[in-house]
Parts: structure tokens; sequence; C-alpha cells
């Protein structure tokens, strides 16, 4: 259940993260392009950019989260699981951003969802697999 | 053959990065995020942690690869390739940091690997 929160919580600060520092760049960009404004002033506007703060800021919760998260569960759980991020991307952008959503995105989307049910069910710790499979294998000797 | 190499840069770079952390992280110990009075100590621990700092080198360079190679390349082919981290990254955790994985977790993480891929085109 832990880690089960740490996941969903970690993931929804990482999404939160990415979309402010994206929308804080776009509008930055918009005034101020990269390619002909000297980078000093560049660098100045952005850190006065409260977007990028607040998305740096939630971008580096989503990383102690993500390290005390594999601090006691498996990477090989951690990586796939953390996947849901994709899908609940591309949900936001369908619903909040109004962007359509093509049929190899959503029949991605939906693959996602089927490989991170089935990583969920062998568990998060190498410790918990090892027992399973003691139980299903009880009586070959090891 | 200019834009594979950097696809397998990246990928590695990220793969590399992922089990760095995940060393570091466990070498950490038990970590509590829900204490203020811990996460201090866990910051200390965190900059003095070699494995933790290298991994998050790597994600710096696997970060810069992507932008280097986006400069002639397609998103839309560099982000499908990119996937295959998670394959990567998978065969890593069984072979550096010894997690057991069973069928049903690698059955998991191809489905991923090709819904990721899918949701990458454009």
């Amino acid at each position: 259940m832990k880690t089960v929160t740490v996941l969903v919580l970690s993931v929804l600060f990482q999404t939160a993260g990415n979309l402010l520092v994206s929308r804080g760049m776009k509008q930055l960009a918009a005034t101020s392009p990269w390619e002909t404004t000297p980078w000093l002033s560049f660098s100045l506007q952005m850190a006065a950019s409260p977007s990028v703060w607040l998305g740096t800021l939630l971008l580096i919760i989503f990383f102690i989260l993500y390290a005390a998260l594999l601090s006691w569960a498996d990477l090989s759980f951690v990586l796939p699981a953390s996947s849901f991020g994709y899908v609940l991307n591309v949900a936001l952008a369908h619903y909040l951003l109004l962007e359509p959503v093509s049929m190899s995105r959503w029949f991605g989307t939906m693959l996602i969802s089927i490989g991170v049910v089935l990583v969920s069910m062998t568990g998060t710790q190498s410790a918990e697999l090892v027992k399973e499979e003691a139980v299903s294998q009880s009586g070959v000797p090891g | 053959m200019k834009t594979t190499l950097m696809i397998a840069i990246i990928v590695f770079s990220t793969a590399a990065s992922d089990i760095l952390i995940a060393r570091g992280a466990r070498r950490v110990k038990r970590l509590s995020v829900f204490k203020l009075s811990e996460i201090a100590v866990m910051a200390r621990r965190i900059l003095s942690n070699v494995s933790l700092l290298s991994g998050v080198l790597m994600a710096a360079v696997s970060f810069a690869a992507f932008l280097i190679v986006l400069s002639w390349a397609d998103l839309s082919l560099v982000l499908p390739a990119t996937s295959v981290n998670y394959a990567i990254a998978t065969l890593g955790c069984k072979v550096i940091l010894r997690e057991r994985i069973n069928r049903l977790r690698w059955t998991g993480t191809f489905f991923v690997c090709a819904g990721v891929a899918l949701i990458s085109l454009p």
C-alpha cells in the first residue's frame, strides 16, 4: 500500500512538474525566442518565471519520492509500473488541453495499462517473488 | 548511422541512470518521506552517495543526447525508439541488481514497451 501511494504521488508530481516547466518555457519562447536572445538574458528570464520555478520544485519532490521508492521496491517493478504516467498524459492532453488522440495512441495506452496490471501482479519486491515461486513449486527440490 | 548511435547512447544512459539511482537508493537504506525531520538526514545521505550522484549525471547525459539528436532527427522516430529502454533496464535489474524477474513481469514489461512505442508515434 505504501509503495502504491508513493508511486502514484511521484508520477503525479512528475506529470505536473513536466506540464508546468513546459508551459513556462513555451511562454518564454513566445516573448523571446532562444535562438535570438542572448543566453544570459534568457537564463535570467527563465529564473524569473514562476511556472519554471514551481515545475522544477515539483520535479525535485518527484526525484526524492522516486529515490525513496527505489530504496525498498524493485526497479524492475517501479519502472514499468510508473509508465501509467504516459496514460495519464494522454488522458490529460485529451480532456484538459482538448488535443486529438489517434487510434494508435489509444491502443498504446491500452497496452501500457495491461502491462502495468501484469507487472503489479508480480508484487513489488523480489523477496515476494521468491516466496511465491517457492509456494508454487513446493515439493520440487531447489 | 549517427542517429542509431545517438539513440543507443540515450537508451543505455537512461538505463544506467535508473540502475545507478536504484543501487544508490538501496544503500541509503529505508527512507521515510513522511517524516520532516528525516529529510535533512536523507538529503545529506543522497549528496554523499556516489551511485546516486552518478545516476543523476547519467540522466543528464541522456537528456543532453536527446536534445542533440533532436537537432537533426524527428521526434516521432527518436521517442518510440527509446522505449527499448524498458527492456534494457529490466535486463540490467536482473544482471546487475540481481532482482528476480519472473515470466509475468517480463510479459508486463514488454506490453509497456510496445505501448510506449505506440503512444510516441505521431
